[in-house]
Formats: structure tokens, sequence, C-alpha cells
């Protein structure tokens, strides 16, 4: 029988989130891919061709999801890391904040970026 | 119940050789992950040229696709995520205790497609105008 290792604490919330983010990621970072890659080629993209994708409810708001899902999860990653790398007390608290600032302030940026994408802020 | 593991320190590069295939996968995972994380805050920077009107966006866009070192950065990107998509579809497996006996198959396959997909990905991601 195969041994089963995590290096996650089961049962919290981070640990679920974690978890349930990146359930949504695989599939709307795949979308995110084929269709700016494969059905749309990247070197065409232009202001306007964005903004009529953005003006549609769904897409922004699956973009917007995208953007909170993937700072959430991509930044968690990155405190569970440095947790496993052995840091503790004072650093740990200090890297808590300055990742959830981090965060915030990277949110707070895609939200304005996204809203002047789909007109609203222009 | 979960249990914890002390991997030791990946630093140690003497160690490579007697690594598991399930040692790999959580490097190159966290390698993985380091990098896409790292994206994300370029990639809202980049975009942030949409604050600067409709003419700063679509020219710092194309701008930068004109360049072959970009696309061959995205092709590295792609194979980043791709990579990152299917070994955490095998940890999700994992974590669900589903085909436990087949983690190390599993990596494997994960590899091979990733190689696959980014390998077929090529031609569209080099091809449009080009500086």
């Amino acid at each position: 029988m195969a041994k089963h290792y995590s290096s996650f604490e089961r049962g919290g919330r981070r640990w679920l989130l974690q978890r349930l983010t990146a359930v949504f990621l695989i599939g709307v970072l795949a979308f995110h891919f084929l269709l700016l890659h494969f059905a749309n080629h990247a070197a065409n993209i232009t202001f306007a061709g964005t903004q009529a994708r953005m003006s549609q409810i769904g897409y922004f708001a699956t973009m917007w999801l995208f953007l909170v899902t993937a700072t959430f999860h991509g930044v968690n990653g990155v405190y569970n890391a440095l947790i496993n790398q052995g840091i503790e007390g004072t650093r740990k608290t200090a890297v808590k904040w300055v990742l959830v600032a981090a965060s915030l302030l990277l949110i707070a940026q895609g939200t304005r970026v996204a809203l002047a994408m789909n007109g609203f802020l222009q | 119940m979960s249990q914890s593991y002390d991997r030791g320190t990946v630093e140690d590069f003497g160690r490579w050789r007697e690594f598991s295939a399930g040692m790999w996968a959580w490097i190159f995972h966290k390698f993985t992950g380091w990098v896409l994380v790292g994206y994300l805050f370029t990639h809202i920077a980049v975009l942030s040229t949409a604050l600067g009107g409709a003419e700063l966006y679509t020219s710092t866009l194309q701008g930068l696709e004109a360049l072959l070192v970009v696309r061959f950065l995205e092709v590295g990107l792609l194979a980043v995520a791709v990579f990152h998509i299917l070994n955490g579809v095998r940890l999700l497996m994992v974590d669900l205790g589903v085909g436990l006996e087949a983690q190390d198959t599993s990596f494997y396959a994960s590899m091979v497609l990733t190689g696959a997909i980014v390998v077929a990905s090529v031609p569209t991601f080099l091809g449009g105008p080009l500086a």
C-alpha cells in the first residue's frame, strides 16, 4: 500500500481553499490559454478585441474570479512553500502579512485593469 | 490522518540521484508554482497599460509579441502551466485517495503529455507577425 503524505494541515480552511481554487483554475487557465493563444493569436490582440470580450458580463466575471482565485492559490502556495522551508515565529507572521498585502494590491490593480478593459474607467 | 514527511533540503545537490518520481513531482510542482505566481504579477503589470489608453495597450502587447524571445518565453510558460495543471490533477487524485498505487506512472504520464502538448503548440506560438 502506497503511503499518503501531505505537507498541508488537512481539514484546515486554507487546505480546502487551495484545492477548491485548484479545481476552478484547472478549467479557467486551460480556457484562457486556448482562447488567447489558439482561438485568437496573442500577436493579434488589440484593445478593441479585449474590450469586446470584457464587455460580456459572464466573461468579465470569470476573468475577475480567475484573478482572485489565482492570487489566492499562488500566494498561499508561496506561504506553504516557505512554511515547508521552516520559517516560524516573527518571520512567519511578517511573511504572512507581506503576502496578504501583496495579494490585496494585486487584486485591486487587476480589478482596475478589468474595469478599464470593459470601458467602465475610460 | 495526515503524516508529515521530512523531505530534507532540495539544495543538497548530492541527493538528487536518490530522488524518487514523487520527489521530482514535488520539486517540479513547486518550481512551476513559483514561475506561475511570478508571471501572474508580471502579467497584471503589463496589462495595466490598459489604464493608459487603447493605443498604449495595443502597441505594448503587439510590440512584445513581435519579439521572438517573447514567443519562446510563452512556450516555456505553456510548458510550466500544462505541467502544473496535469500534476495538480494528479495531486487532487492523491488527496482523494484515488490511484495511490499509480502515483509514479501518473507523474511520468504528466511529463510525457506536457511534452507532447508543448511540442504540438510550438508552430502556433511562433506563428503570426514578428519584428
